[in-house]
């Protein structure tokens, strides 16, 4: 009697994860994504206009940077802001080194991936317009540095390489170089974070200086998602 | 061919997703979820959309299992 009860819950839940399966499934052949016999007018343009009007080959990029420029700034506010109300509520305090033994191949392991990291980090994010990625990506790369010296070595080391306040002023400058390239867009006659319709030179596309105000913006997000992703994880692991 | 592969890629992850949902031990669930993203990160390969299985293979497999292990080290005692 008990067993057939636990086998007929156990039917009930994948029963429910199955309908939800089904549900979804039906909702998105509802939207008319998948055939294509409807016209996309939007995504028309961006696909056949994109890179003419942005100079970004990338067009991820050029819609995250320049046609959808205040989404990208919420994403930024958000993570500001989660990282300021980590590193302000957890307590100061030593922290626990995590214990564990590594050997030598560990260390010299460790010694040797992080140039190649902050090579593919840095990669990542200045050809952020030109090849697949992008400045979240490289920045999530950067952050994994001071995350694998943590994890290796503790805390105590991270944060003498990588200072707490270098960090947080790395992040304020992403931050604030954000919304000052912004008004770049104000000042040669156009809307906030304008690039596309603004006056700057456009350049080549392909080549690393183009595409106008997108390869800096690219910087300033991987330099404040590197140093903010640091800081949350530092913060936590010294919680106790 | 490449369908083939595609379906059995498709089926592996309904397999793993099964598993870290159904499974009792939390950190056998934890340490599935980074075998879910490699799969995923194939899948989109397949699928042609480089930009998104590099996010994939970052987030998923990297920092979010460290995230988890992290958290399950912290709070089990």
């Amino acid at each position: 009697m008990n067993r057939t009860n636990e086998i007929l819950k156990n039917l009930y839940k994948i029963g429910l994860v199955v309908m939800l399966a089904i549900f979804l499934l039906s909702i998105f052949y509802e939207m008319h994504n998948l055939d294509s016999d409807r016209k996309r007018y939007l995504s028309e343009h961006y696909i056949s206009e994109g890179v003419q009007e942005t100079g970004a080959i990338n067009l991820v990029a050029s819609v995250l940077y320049d046609y959808r420029g205040f989404d990208t700034l919420g994403e930024v506010t958000v993570i500001l802001t989660a990282a300021a109300i980590l590193s302000f509520l957890v307590p100061i305090r030593k922290a626990a080194i995590l214990s564990n033994t590594f050997t030598i191949i560990v260390d010299q392991t460790i010694k040797w991936m992080i140039p190649f990291l902050a090579v593919l980090g840095g990669y990542l994010i200045l050809f952020g317009h030109l090849s697949p990625g992008g400045s979240f990506v490289g920045g999530v790369v950067l952050a994994i540095i001071p995350i694998l010296l943590t994890i290796a070595y503790g805390v105590e080391i991270s944060e003498y390489k990588f200072k707490p306040s270098k960090k947080k002023l790395i992040e304020d400058i992403g931050a604030v170089g954000f919304i000052l390239l912004g008004f770049l867009g104000v000042l040669t006659g156009s809307n906030f974070l304008a690039s596309g319709q603004a006056n700057f030179g456009i350049g080549n596309a392909g080549e690393l200086i183009s595409a106008r105000l997108i390869p800096y913006l690219n910087v300033m997000i991987g330099i404040k998602v590197g140093a903010g992703l640091a800081i949350i994880f530092n913060s936590l692991i010294k919680e106790k | 061919m490449i369908d083939i592969i595609f379906n059995l890629l498709m089926i592996f992850l309904i397999i793993t997703a099964f598993f870290i949902v159904f499974s009792k031990n939390i950190s056998h669930s934890v340490i599935t979820l980074p075998i879910f993203g490699a799969i995923l990160v194939v899948i989109f390969v397949i699928l042609q959309a480089p930009g998104v299985a590099l996010a994939e293979a970052v987030m998923t497999a990297g920092l979010t299992t460290v995230f988890f292990v992290i958290t399950i080290n912290k709070t089990k005692d």
